[in-house]
C-alpha cells in the first residue's frame, strides 16, 4: 500500500496554503518535493510527521509509522559526542550494548570512524551533517523526512553529502521524503521529483529518474534538459 | 610544570604590588599599627593565625556555614528555578519575590534574623537568602535559553520525557548553574562574615574580627580579611575546576 495525502486543507493567517491537496508517495524510494521558498513544503513535512494538524484531510498509510528527520542544521547536542548524539534518539527498549553497536555501525557508514568520541564543536559543518544522516538511519524509523538538509552547502560538498546519503540508503531502501527549493539537489537525489506551485499549492509537474543517485551527473544531456523542465515548472 | 607568563599575568602581578606599595606608604605615613599596620607585620599575623590552635575552629565554622548555606540555596534555587523556567505563570509569581529579596539591605535581614534565630544560624540564613536569588535567576535564564531546535528535534524523534530532561535540559543549563553558583558564593562569603560580626556565634571569622576590632588589633582584622579572601578564592577555583570537568564540550 502506498502513502497518500488526501484532500489536505491547511491555512495560515487566513491564507490557504493547501486546499483539497492530494499527493501520493511510493514506498521504498526517495521522493523529492521541489517548490519555491515559503510555499509550505515544511508544513507538508510537519503534517506528515504529525507535528502540525491540518484543518481537513487524511493521511493514508502513515498510521503507526515512525519517522527520522534530517534538518537544515545538523541539530546535534553540543554536550554529547557523535556516538552519544546518535544513541540519544535510539529507543530505550534497546540494550545499552545494542544501541552502542548500531550507532557505531552507522558512524562507520558515514566514514566518521575515529570521530565517535568527538563533540560537534570539533567537527566541520559537513561532518556534523553526516552525523545527522547517520542519526536518521540509526533510528529504526519507517520514513525519513528531510527539510532542505543541503541548504547553504557548496556544490562539491552537496555532491559528497548526496553520495554518503545514497550509500547508506541503498542498504535498507527506506522511504524518504525530501523537500528542497534547489533543482540540482532534486536532480541529484530524487527518484520521484514533484514540483509544487505557490499557495494554494498544486502539483505543477511530476518527473521520475531511474538512474541511481551515485551515478548521476548534472553535465549529462538528459539531466540538463530535465533541469530546464523543472526550472520552468518552478517559475510557472 | 611549564608555566608561560603572558603580559596579562605581569600586569596582574604589578597590580598586586601596587596595592602593597600604597599600603606600605600609608603605614609609613601614619606610623601606627593601631591605624595601618605594615604589610609584612600583617603577613606574619596571617601565618601566626593559621598556625594557632583555634584556626580550624574559627575558619572551619565559617566555611561550614558557607557550605550549608550554599547547599540549601542550591537545592531551593534549582527547584524553584526549574519550575519558574518551565512555567511563565510561576515565573511571573516568583520574580517579584526574588527582586525583593535581592534589593533588601543585608543589614535588615540580619537584624530580623537576630530576633528569629540562634546566633549560629543567623549567618547561614543570611547566606541562604543572598545566594538563593542568584542561583534561581540563573536556572530560569538557563532554561529559557535552551535551543528550541534541539527540543523540536528530540520531540520529532519521540525521545522520552525523562531522557529529554536528563540528556537535554540539564546539560544545557549546567553552565548557567555553575555561573550562578560562582556569583552566589562570591557574595555569600561577605554576607556570612557580616552575619557573624553581628550575631557573634562562638566560632567564626566575623566573631574573631569583631573582638580584634574592639581591642584595636588592626593587623588581626586585616589578617582575617586576607584569610577570608583566600577562602573565597579557593572556592571560586573549585567551582571553575568543576566547570572545566563538567562542561567539557565547550
Amino acid at each position: 500500500m502506498g502513502l497518500e495525502v488526501k484532500d489536505l486543507t491547511k491555512s495560515y493567517n487566513g491564507i490557504d496554503i493547501y486546499r483539497d491537496f492530494n499527493l501520493s508517495f511510493p514506498e521504498g524510494t526517495i521522493t523529492c518535493i521541489l517548490g519555491p521558498s515559503g510555499c509550505g513544503k515544511t508544513t507538508l513535512l510537519n503534517i506528515i510527521g504529525g507535528i502540525t494538524t491540518p484543518e481537513r484531510g487524511k493521511l493514508i498509510g502513515f498510521e503507526g509509522k515512525s519517522f527520522s528527520y534530517i534538518f537544515q542544521e545538523a541539530r546535534l547536542l553540543p554536550w554529547k559526542s557523535v556516538q552519544g548524539n546518535i544513541e540519544f534518539v535510539m529507543s530505550s527498549e534497546l540494550s545499552v550494548h545494542e544501541r552502542h553497536e548500531q550507532a557505531s555501525s552507522f558512524i562507520r557508514l558515514v566514514d566518521l570512524e575515529g570521530f565517535a568520541g568527538y563533540y560537534p564543536s570539533q567537527l566541520s559543518g559537513g561532518m556534523r551533517q553526516r552525523v545527522s544522516i547517520a542519526r536518521a538511519f540509526a533510528c529504526p524509523s519507517d520514513i525519513i523526512l528531510m527539510d532542505e538538509p543541503l541548504k547553504g552547502l557548496d556544490l562539491p560538498l552537496k555532491q559528497s553529502m548526496i553520495r554518503w546519503f545514497s550509500q547508506i540508503w541503498k542498504a535498507d531502501r527506506r522511504t524518504v521524503i525530501f523537500v528542497t527549493h534547489d533543482v540540482d539537489e532534486a536532480l541529484l537525489l530524487g527518484k520521484e521529483i514533484i514540483v509544487l506551485s505557490r499557495p494554494p499549492v498544486q502539483v505543477v509537474t511530476h518527473e521520475e529518474i531511474e538512474e541511481l543517485p551515485e551515478s548521476r551527473s548534472l553535465e549529462n544531456d538528459m539531466f540538463k534538459s530535465l533541469k530546464h523542465v523543472l526550472v520552468n515548472a518552478l517559475e510557472a | 610544570m611549564n608555566i608561560s607568563f603572558t603580559k596579562k599575568h605581569y600586569i596582574g602581578i604589578a597590580s598586586v604590588f601596587s596595592i602593597l606599595a600604597v599600603w606600605k606608604m600609608l603605614a609609613l605615613y601614619f606610623d601606627s599599627s593601631f591605624i595601618v599596620p605594615h604589610p609584612e607585620e600583617t603577613l606574619l599575623t596571617v601565618i601566626r593565625l593559621i598556625g594557632s590552635k583555634d584556626f580550624l575552629h574559627v575558619a572551619g565554622a565559617t566555611v561550614m556555614r558557607g557550605i550549608i548555606g550554599f547547599f540549601i540555596s542550591a537545592i531551593l534555587g534549582l527547584g524553584v528555578g526549574i519550575i519558574a523556567g518551565v512555567s511563565q505563570g510561576i515565573n511571573a509569581f516568583v520574580n517579584p519575590i526574588l527582586i525583593t529579596i535581592r534589593s533588601t539591605p543585608v543589614i535588615s535581614l540580619i537584624l530580623l534574623a537576630l530576633i528569629w534565630f540562634s546566633s549560629g544560624m543567623v549567618p547561614v540564613f543570611i547566606a541562604m537568602l543572598t545566594m538563593f536569588p542568584f542561583i534561581c535567576t540563573n536556572v530560569v535564564d538557563g532554561i529559557k535559553s535552551v535551543d528550541k531546535d534541539l527540543i523540536e528535534m528530540a520531540r520529532f524523534y519521540k525521545v522520552g520525557r525523562s531522557k529529554i530532561i536528563t540528556g537535554l535540559y540539564i546539560p544545557a543549563i549546567m553552565p548557567f548553574i555553575i555561573s550562578g553558583a560562582s556569583s552566589a558564593m562570591g557574595i555569600g562569603w561577605r554576607a556570612i562574615i557580616i552575619g557573624e560580626v553581628l550575631s557573634q556565634p562562638r566560632y567564626g571569622i566575623g566573631t574573631t574580627m569583631q573582638s580584634a576590632q574592639t581591642f584595636l588589633n588592626v593587623d588581626v582584622v586585616i589578617a582575617w580579611t586576607l584569610i577570608a579572601v583566600l577562602i573565597s578564592y579557593v572556592f571560586e577555583k573549585i567551582i571553575r575546576w568543576s566547570e572545566h570537568k563538567i562542561v567539557i564540550w565547550k
